[in-house]
């Protein structure tokens, strides 16, 4: 059931090729805001705009356990309180599954990443049971299809497989419904940790190098190398960026002489628009200042 | 900083203060402006001032032929302050780091509005040549800030 299929041309194909949403967002293209006036109407239609935390939080993915890997994962609040989660890893075990996770709390218990002192038994690598009181449990699992759950945590047919360079990309949309309560308003609390290291770099997760997966075994999984679940890289929490990226420029100015009827081009917003008829007010309203 | 939401701007160089009111975005995804010329807007899908990640100000620079409340942006220099009260009664203080300006079909959306690793905040206006053809300015004024010091 946990058996490591280097050569699933499926998974990789799947997963290699996923752009970053982030990337995306970034990449729109600049464009000037004018709008005609009938559309400022519409804005009625939609409703004003929520005042829900939206903002999204950005994860720099460190080397964990000396394998050099990093990456990036940007936690991003959707519609409907669903929550995106992109990630990109490089450095990773090549055409290998890494098991990842969001882990922490949403109940304020202050999570880390765990430190190389977090090596009890010595033997060289902070193991999953090692990190887990300083990383927190799993809170959702990053599969790429199906359960998110705990219960999904070693799930590795459906985890994201890095391709043959070691470039892991995912991303996913978890729905509201699937995300443990308090996740969104908990975005900064959170952390991400992938696993999975060839340690003795044979190209496979085998039980030569460091033995059985005491943590898989402990959670009645026998046979998995503890390769494939030894933390390889993990992030907390690094920087913050609008969930909602604004597009273009700003309509801030109606010009240095009176434009009487300008401003009714710039205002196309959803803050007090009435129609045809707030159109009207406001221009009045201008006129008078 | 905790997260709260910011009620009022005080620029002493600019000798401006401002109620904030929210912006969000136009259906065009563009985002919306303050109502009138005096009152400068918060935009509400970014982090809170004085939280991690940048906040976002904007204010128009003229009005009806009026100055705006932001109508001096562009003369801030490095090391002016700015400071927003929010709502848990903290007040953020941020300290300009640069004025830059862009034309608006060229934005920097990624550096302005992109993930940074400290509590920021852009104050964005109107700049450069009116077209009056369009009657929209060309460019976009942007003052960079850092926290510099979060009072309780």
């Amino acid at each position: 059931m946990f058996a490591v299929d280097q050569s699933d041309p499926l998974s990789v194909a799947n997963y290699r090729y996923q752009t970053q949403a982030i990337g995306r967002r970034f990449m729109m293209k600049s464009r000037n805001v004018l709008l005609a006036i009938p559309v400022a109407g519409l804005a009625l239609l939609f409703g004003p705009v929520a005042h829900a935390q939206q903002e999204a939080v950005q994860i720099q993915l460190l080397d964990l356990n000396g394998t050099g890997a990093t990456g990036t994962a940007i936690l991003t609040p959707a519609a409907g309180g669903a929550l995106t989660v992109s990630i990109e890893a490089s450095g990773m075990t090549p055409n290998a599954p890494h098991a990842q996770h969001i882990h922490g709390s949403a109940s304020g218990h202050d999570f880390m990443c765990p430190t190389k002192s977090a090596d009890t038994d010595g033997d060289g690598f902070v193991n999953t049971e090692e990190g887990l009181p300083a990383y927190g449990d799993i809170f959702v699992s990053l599969t790429t299809q199906g359960d998110t759950t705990k219960t999904s945590g070693l799930a590795v047919d459906r985890m994201p497989t890095a391709n043959a360079e070691g470039v892991l990309n995912y991303e996913r949309t978890i729905e509201a419904s699937a995300l443990p309560a308090g996740t969104i308003e908990h975005l900064k609390d959170l952390h991400v940790v992938q696993h999975g290291i060839d340690v003795n770099d044979n190209g496979a997760y085998d039980m030569e190098a460091l033995g059985e997966s005491t943590f898989a075994k402990s959670l009645g999984v026998d046979g998995i190398p503890e390769e494939a679940t030894n933390p390889a890289t993990c992030g907390m929490v690094s920087g913050a960026a609008p969930g909602s990226v604004p597009a273009g420029g700003v309509e801030t100015g109606s010009g240095p002489t009176s434009g009487v009827g300008t401003q009714t081009l710039l205002l196309s917003g959803g803050l007090v628009l009435f129609g045809a008829a707030g159109t009207v007010l406001v221009r009045r309203r201008t006129r008078r200042q | 900083m905790d997260s709260a939401t910011p009620v009022e701007i005080t620029i002493p160089a600019m000798d401006v203060s401002s109620p904030l009111v929210d912006l969000g975005l136009q259906n065009d995804g563009a985002m919306e402006v303050p109502l009138n010329g005096q009152n400068a807007g918060w935009y509400t899908g970014a982090p809170t001032p004085g939280a991690l990640g940048p906040a976002i100000i904007a204010g128009h620079v003229d009005w009806d032929g009026q100055p705006g409340v932001f109508y001096r942006l562009d003369t801030l220099r490095p090391g002016d302050q700015i400071q927003v009260r929010r709502t848990d009664d903290s007040t953020a203080t941020f300290a300009v780091t640069s004025v830059q300006q862009y034309p608006k079909n060229a934005f920097p959306t990624n550096k302005v509005y992109g993930a940074i690793d400290h509590a920021g905040l852009r104050l964005i206006t109107c700049g450069g040549e009116f077209d009056s053809s369009h009657s929209s300015y060309r460019d976009n004024i942007v003052a960079y800030a850092k926290l510099v010091n979060p009072r309780p």
